[in-house]
């Protein structure tokens, strides 16, 4: 390593933290020894350094911002009001009801494998509540990581999706099948939803490539395929607002 | 079921309490280099906790905690310098303001305000990296997956940011009027 390359890598050399087992600062650091020009300028540096840290490690904290920020905690959830005994007799009513009716759908020779199911869970899964596996705003390192993971990652985004940052990802199954979730942030706690599947796994999907828009609870979401893949894109808003990150 | 769901909600407040506790400070000055002012960088801070109470039970992964708040206040930062910049808004007591002259060997009487101004005026893209950089919370890999670029990336930002401030401290020759720190409490 020669001592201008030395010079640029100690320059961003934060003694005390982890960069002192990085390889790359050992090496730069070896060179300031031998090289007692280089030595001078960064004891000069590392003063520099120091205060510099310093100041933005004392910038002051207005009082009562804790105690703001404390006061303002809302839950996520405040289901209060169900927890009344009429309200969880009721609930125990229902939940004989549907025991029923989840027994006589087990009970029926089949299942529904229908495009339309498929969509309806996906989209309903966004609604209800869903976990992430990765959280990340790039687009290219929830594609990597969907690859790593034996998902679907050769999808194609429209242009202007490309350009939204992303919030995570997933992988969700279907039928055993691996199927893609790609969150993008629209913003003000607004998100897309991308869903991915093989086409072949989606007898009825739809076959061209310009969408089919239907409503589902307060999505509206967008569904087409190309290639052997199919796409359904769940975002808030009406068909017009999903319609403009298709670019049609 | 009503005791599972009262103890659930107190061990999400003392989680957000936990929270709240470690990491307010670091992220209020985060904020504050990012905009240099008190009342928008309390604004980015309680809105990153809010979102957390809302959005953070989606991450998996606890250790990512402090990188999840980093990188949704710079979001929101973003967010609404975006909006600013469609509807631009001036304070009298803003404009004109510049640094003092700062002798080299004058680096150690610098305060924290002065510091602030100098990073106000370096090239845009090398700020939140300096910052982060400074506030010493992450490494490397972490301020590329808050700011959303690639490591080599970061690392060049930050080596010529901090050039960038080098010479500004330490080289401005010109005759300015003195800089008025803003009032903060604590």
């Amino acid at each position: 390593m020669d001592s201008r390359l030395a010079k640029e890598i100690l320059l961003r050399y934060r003694p005390g933290t982890a960069d002192a087992s990085d390889q790359e600062y050992a090496e730069a650091l070896e060179q300031a020894k031998r090289d007692p020009e280089l030595g001078r300028w960064f004891a000069q540096h590392q003063a520099f350094h120091n205060t510099i840290r310093d100041r933005f490690k004392q910038l002051p904290v207005p009082a009562g911002l804790k105690e703001d920020i404390l006061a303002g905690y809302r839950p996520a959830v405040t289901p209060v009001w169900w927890q009344q005994p009429a309200v969880q007799a009721l609930a125990a009513a229902a939940a004989i009801v549907l025991l029923l009716g989840v027994a006589f759908f087990w009970s029926q020779p089949r299942e529904d494998r229908s495009f339309a199911a498929f969509q309806n869970r996906v989209v309903r899964n966004a609604q209800r509540g869903y976990v992430m596996d990765i959280t990340t705003t790039h687009l290219g390192e929830i594609r990597q990581y969907l690859a790593t993971q034996g998902a679907l990652a050769d999808y194609v985004l429209p242009a202007l999706l490309e350009k939204l940052p992303g919030d995570g990802g997933a992988v969700l199954r279907w039928h055993n099948k691996p199927v893609s979730m790609v969150c993008f942030d629209l913003g003000n706690h607004n998100d897309l939803f991308l869903f991915v599947a093989s086409r072949g796994d989606l007898p009825d999907a739809p076959s061209a490539a310009e969408p089919q828009f239907t409503k589902i609870g307060n999505l509206t979401a967008a569904s087409w395929s190309t290639g052997d893949r199919t796409y359904v894109l769940a975002g808030p808003g009406d068909e017009q607002f999903v319609r403009r990150y298709l670019g049609r | 079921m009503a005791h599972n769901d009262n103890d659930s909600r107190l061990a999400d407040q003392q989680d957000f309490e936990l929270h709240v506790s470690r990491y307010y400070s670091t992220l209020y000055q985060f904020a504050f280099s990012l905009t240099r002012n008190e009342n928008d960088a309390c604004d980015l801070t309680q809105q990153t906790f809010y979102t957390w109470a809302r959005k953070g039970h989606q991450l998996r992964d606890a250790s990512k905690v402090k990188t999840w708040l980093f990188t949704t206040l710079y979001h929101e930062f973003l967010e609404k310098r975006r909006r600013q910049v469609r509807f631009p808004h001036h304070e009298l007591s803003e404009v004109n303001q510049d640094l003092p002259n700062i002798a080299p060997a004058s680096v150690n009487e610098l305060d924290s305000a002065t510091v602030l101004q100098s990073l106000a005026r370096l090239d845009e893209t090398f700020q939140a990296p300096v910052a982060l950089f400074y506030l010493e919370e992450h490494s490397y890999k972490e301020i590329a997956g808050i700011l959303g670029i690639p490591l080599g990336t970061v690392k060049s930002r930050i080596s010529r940011g901090i050039a960038q401030l080098q010479q500004i401290l330490t080289h401005d020759a010109g005759s300015r009027p003195a800089m008025r720190r803003r009032p903060t409490h604590g």
